[in-house]
């Protein structure tokens, strides 16, 4: 599904080059769940976001579904993330001014869908995720648990090829981790392709492969 | 998506309430400034635009021996509109129109005076657009003794009977029986020519009406299209040689051509300039212009520097919308819809400003403006889509710059990237503020103008004199009046003279012949006075004596003005004292001397400098201006006593009089309502300007937070903590106050060059401005800052 070749990442600030990645490769195939672990600093984030398109590498090159993603302009890029690709961040990053069906709505928005076609994929995803009575509140309504499932929801609303998590745990509780950790089992028993950052071995367990990196180097890869 | 814009926006709004509230409350302050005044140009502009004819309207430039300087006046003659005709075939059509103030009438029993009669030649209202809803454009002035009315008039006099073909009386020096041959449609205001009434010139004639010299009247000509009328008015001396036969008459006059659109707004320089109603100068309505887009321009700056200030704040959804496929494009229009709903709010609520304001406008500017945006849409869609345009240029900036936030960077939480567009802001803040001291210090220069005008001595007293206007009729019983009046404690001093002090006096020639050389001629302005007239307005002598009551002295004593007494030693030995000029000969009597010279005084506004004058008692020339100095105690039963006297001798006469202040404030009414309107405009400006300080140092105060509670815990008190915060923000204005002082130094330099007595540019008022906007921003800033400093800073230490 996606292929990373010699992947390097560096800021420059003056005569000062930080190394944040450095010649990763990394191939990962459709259906995987992988898990990147790593302490503070090692370039989880910044590897997951190259991935993802967010950032760009500064040296490398990258495919995704056998586009030379390097090659691509930004607009081809944002194109083809936004197609296939859904983001579930740390920090659940629902918009406050909008409430929980508008949230999961947004995304189609973006992407032109038309108004019947909209509500009924929002009403399959409120319906799946039982959150249907949730749907007028606003995320300030809710408590962290439930806002995560809102982010995973938007996120799985235009049927994604692959599903990128940045501790989707990390502001969570126990309880309300190991939910949300047996939903993404759950979804890649379905098919969905998933590549999480996590800090927890507990966690990690829950994928098929995980990858440690180290100063931005991947120090191993196994398979589980 | 447009639906889910103006959700997201309406919420936002909703949840920054204050933040909204400032931001359209600023605006619409702006909005609703500039709409007014706006309204007001355009109305300026309206002036005369029904006439579609190719008018002009003739003047002269008159430099006259003995005068100080030359002047422009809206004054022609007799003779000039006929041969101007007669002589240029590009004249198509003249005519010409003779003011009458206070025009008495007699239809049956009833009488009543009209506040203006223009008598005026056949061709009037084939020439002006003037419209008539009965009798014929053509022919309803061609007959002597013909009139027309106006409706209003009309009504006044016939009441409801049908007036057309009734006759009504004028009587007075020339007594005249009018046939109403016409009815007009009440004149416009926005009419630069305001009458009740027309009469045909040819109902009244004298043989010295058509008198090459004599300027009584006002000339229009009509040229045929496609005139340049330059390359006529250099063909005008010429003809004036040939059709005056005065060899000299281009020594003393020059003739030049007004445009009728112009004569509202671009005759500020032309003097004696009687048919201009409400005429205002278009360099103070392109000033409002200028000042009102000022205050426009602050309320846009203030708007996109509070939506710049949040963008922060905004800076994840940003990042959230990007990367669940949001496009750049798509963000901007986002940040451009919500600035553009902000805007469209500020309107709505700025219109309700301009609607409360508007009669408060009209009743200073005496004007009558309407804005009926149903009535014209063209307007509406003029103001609308301004609208959409302020909001365009608000929201570009955050359009631009949020939608360029890159995901990765906004959603790790290190929003700040970059420490340009705070520089930017401050760019702003310096522009915003720069604008509003400049207008502050204009105003109180205007202000500073205005009442130095008011307050400073012109050379006579003015106050606790009541003027009443005299006539051929009433000016007979003048030495009985005079009698009677001072019979009364109430009763100080009466004395009259042809004219009022506060306008433009008469000129005439006068001839001086000194003791050692030759007469000479001499064009001076001349008042005819009662011989206690020096006394009662306490106007000085510096050499001679004043009149005597003496009757056989009448018309023969002069009394010169200093700057006449340098005028007449110009050629005088240098040291030659000014007493010598006693007992020379002067005037067109041949027994005339001057018996006296009087300290220069300010007989017209203090606009004007001091023409060269002289004062003479001529009985029998008549009086126009009864000068009554009353008690100042007791004023109101001064006043009626003056009516009782008054009422006793011309029974059927209304009596009408003026306080001589109260004449002198309608002399500078423009002066005052420009200096009004501008400080309104000044001060919405630092009210605008400090709404957006508000928010700014609230926005600051709030984005420091952590700083500042960082700062607490490692001991930093109070003071320093609002020292800190107010600092920037002090640093901006300074900052500003320099930019501003050079520019309104230029621009009130200027401007005071428009009056001949002024006051200096003084550096004291571009401090106190400097330290009057430091302390109204301290003020803004200090409730932000002190609110800021005085927090918990274990609250705002905690993390989420």
């Amino acid at each position: 599904m996606l292929s990373l070749k010699n992947i390097s990442k560096y800021h420059k600030a003056g005569s000062l080059k930080t190394t944040i990645l450095n010649n990763i490769n990394l191939d990962v195939d459709a259906g995987e769940f992988v898990s990147i672990m790593g302490p503070s600093g090692s370039g989880k984030s910044s590897l997951l976001n190259i991935i993802g398109m967010l950032d760009e590498p500064s040296e490398g090159y990258q495919y995704f579904l056998n586009e030379p993603v390097h090659q691509l302009k930004e607009k081809q890029r944002s194109a083809l993330y936004k197609k296939n690709i859904g983001f579930v961040f740390q920090a659940y990053h629902l918009i406050d001014e909008l409430n929980v069906y508008e949230n999961i709505e947004t995304p189609l928005l973006y992407q032109d869908v038309k108004a019947a076609e909209r509500k009924a994929l929002v009403a399959d995803m409120l319906d799946r995720f039982q959150i249907v009575g949730k749907k007028d509140l606003f995320p300030s309504q809710l408590s962290g648990g439930q806002q995560q499932l809102v982010g995973i929801a938007r996120a799985l609303i235009v049927t994604p090829k692959l599903l990128l998590a940045d501790e989707p745990t990390g502001n969570l509780n126990s309880k309300q981790g190991d939910e949300i950790m047996e939903l993404f089992s759950k979804l890649n028993k379905e098919g969905m392709t998933i590549i999480q950052v996590t800090h927890s071995e507990k966690n990690a367990a829950y994928g098929s492969r995980i990858i440690n990196l180290l100063d931005g180097t991947i120090e191993s890869s196994k398979n589980i | 998506m447009i639906k889910n814009y103006i959700k997201t926006a309406w919420r936002n709004l909703w949840k920054n309430k204050i933040f909204s509230a400032l931001n359209i409350a600023g605006l619409a302050v702006g909005m609703a400034a500039c709409i007014v005044i706006m309204s007001f140009v355009f109305y300026e502009k309206s002036f005369d635009n029904f006439h579609t004819k190719n008018i002009y309207r003739l003047n002269e430039v008159q430099s006259f021996p003995g005068m100080v300087s030359s002047q422009k006046v809206g004054l022609s003659m007799y003779p000039m509109g006929p041969t101007l005709k007669n002589e240029f075939p590009q004249v198509k059509n003249f005519t010409r129109v003779k003011w009458n103030d206070k025009y008495q009438v007699t239809y049956q029993d009833k009488r009543m005076f009209l506040p203006q009669a223009f008598s005026v030649d056949s061709t009037f209202l084939q020439m002006f657009d003037f419209k008539l809803i009965a009798g014929d454009r053509k022919t309803a002035l061609e007959k002597p003794n013909s009139i027309v009315l106006t409706q209003a008039t009309a009504k006044k006099i016939f009441g409801d009977v049908n007036p057309l073909g009734k006759t009504i009386t004028h009587y007075g020096n020339d007594t005249v029986i009018f046939a109403v041959t016409g009815i007009l449609q009440d004149i416009p205001k926005n009419s630069q020519m305001q009458f009740d009434c027309l009469f045909s010139f040819s109902s009244v004639y004298h043989k010295w009406m058509n008198r090459w010299g004599g300027n009584w009247l006002d000339t229009y000509v009509e040229l045929a299209p496609g005139t340049d009328a330059t390359i006529l008015e250099s063909k005008l001396p010429a003809y004036m040689l040939k059709y005056s036969g005065r060899p000299d008459i281009t020594k003393f006059y020059k003739l030049f051509f007004l445009p009728l659109k112009d004569v509202h707004a671009n005759a500020a320089d032309i003097g004696l300039d009687y048919i201009n109603y409400q005429k205002f100068d278009k360099k103070a309505t392109n000033l409002f212009a200028i000042i009102a887009l000022i205050v426009l321009l602050i309320a846009c700056i203030n708007f996109m520097n509070l939506s710049t200030a949040r963008s922060a704040e905004r800076a994840r959804e940003v990042g959230v919308r990007k990367s669940i496929g949001a496009r750049r494009l798509e963000l901007a229009v986002q940040f451009l819809s919500e600035t553009i709903m902000l805007s469209l709010f500020a309107l709505v609520a700025g219109m309700i400003l301009v609607w409360i304001s508007l009669p408060y406008i009209n009743n200073l500017s005496g004007r009558d403006i309407s804005i009926n945006l149903w009535a014209s849409p063209g307007t509406a869609a003029i103001i609308i889509g301004f609208t959409i345009v302020v909001g365009i240029v608000s929201g570009i900036y955050p359009a631009v710059y949020l939608s360029s936030f890159k995901p990765v960077q906004v959603l790790k939480g290190s929003t700040e990237s970059g420490g340009n567009k705070g520089t930017f802001r401050n760019v702003l803040v310096v522009g915003q503020f720069t604008s509003a001291v400049f207008l502050m210090i204009a105003t109180f220069f205007v202000v500073k103008q205005l009442r130095y005008m008011q307050q400073q001595d012109p050379g006579f007293t003015r106050d606790q004199v009541v003027t009443v206007p005299l006539d051929g009729n009433t000016d007979q019983k003048y030495d009985v009046l005079k009698q009677q009046l001072l019979s009364s404690s109430l009763i100080t001093g009466v004395t009259a003279a042809q004219d009022v002090l506060g306008s433009h006096l008469d000129q005439t020639g006068v001839t001086f012949k000194p003791k050692n050389g030759p007469a000479k001629q001499l064009a001076l302005t001349q008042l005819v006075v009662d011989n206690n007239y020096l006394n009662l307005f306490g106007i000085k002598l510096i050499a001679g004596k004043n009149f005597s009551p003496a009757k056989s002295a009448s018309g023969r004593e002069y009394i010169i003005n200093e700057e006449l007494a340098h005028e007449l030693l110009k050629d005088q030995p240098k040291n030659t004292p000014i007493a010598s000029l006693i007992g020379q000969s002067f005037g067109n009597d041949s027994l005339g001397v001057i018996t006296g010279i009087s300290k220069n005084f300010n007989f017209n506004s203090l606009h004007y400098k001091v023409e060269t004058m002289f004062m003479f008692n001529q009985r029998n020339w008549g009086y126009s201006q009864l000068s009554v100095k009353i008690n100042g105690g007791k004023t109101n039963e001064a006043l009626a006593f003056i009516k009782s006297v008054w009422t006793k001798n011309f029974p059927d006469r209304p009596f009408e009089y003026q306080f001589l202040d109260d004449h002198f404030n309608d002399v500078y009414k423009a002066d005052a309502q420009i200096s009004k309107i501008v400080s309104i405009l000044a001060g919405l400006a630092i009210i605008i300007s400090c709404l957006g300080l508000f928010g700014l140092a609230s926005y600051a105060a709030e984005k420091r937070v952590k700083e500042i509670g960082v700062r607490k815990v490692l001991g930093a008190s109070v003071q320093s903590i609002v020292l800190l915060l107010s600092g920037q923000f002090v640093k901006l204005v300074l900052m500003a106050n320099l930019l501003a002082w050079p520019l309104a130094w230029y621009a009130m330099h200027k401007w005071l060059q428009s009056f001949a007595y002024r006051i200096d540019i003084k550096l004291s008022v571009f401090v106190f401005t400097a330290v009057l906007s430091l302390f109204i921003a301290l003020l803004t800033i200090s409730f932000q800052s002190v609110k800021a400093a005085i927090a918990n800073p274990v609250k705002s230490l905690r993390s989420e």
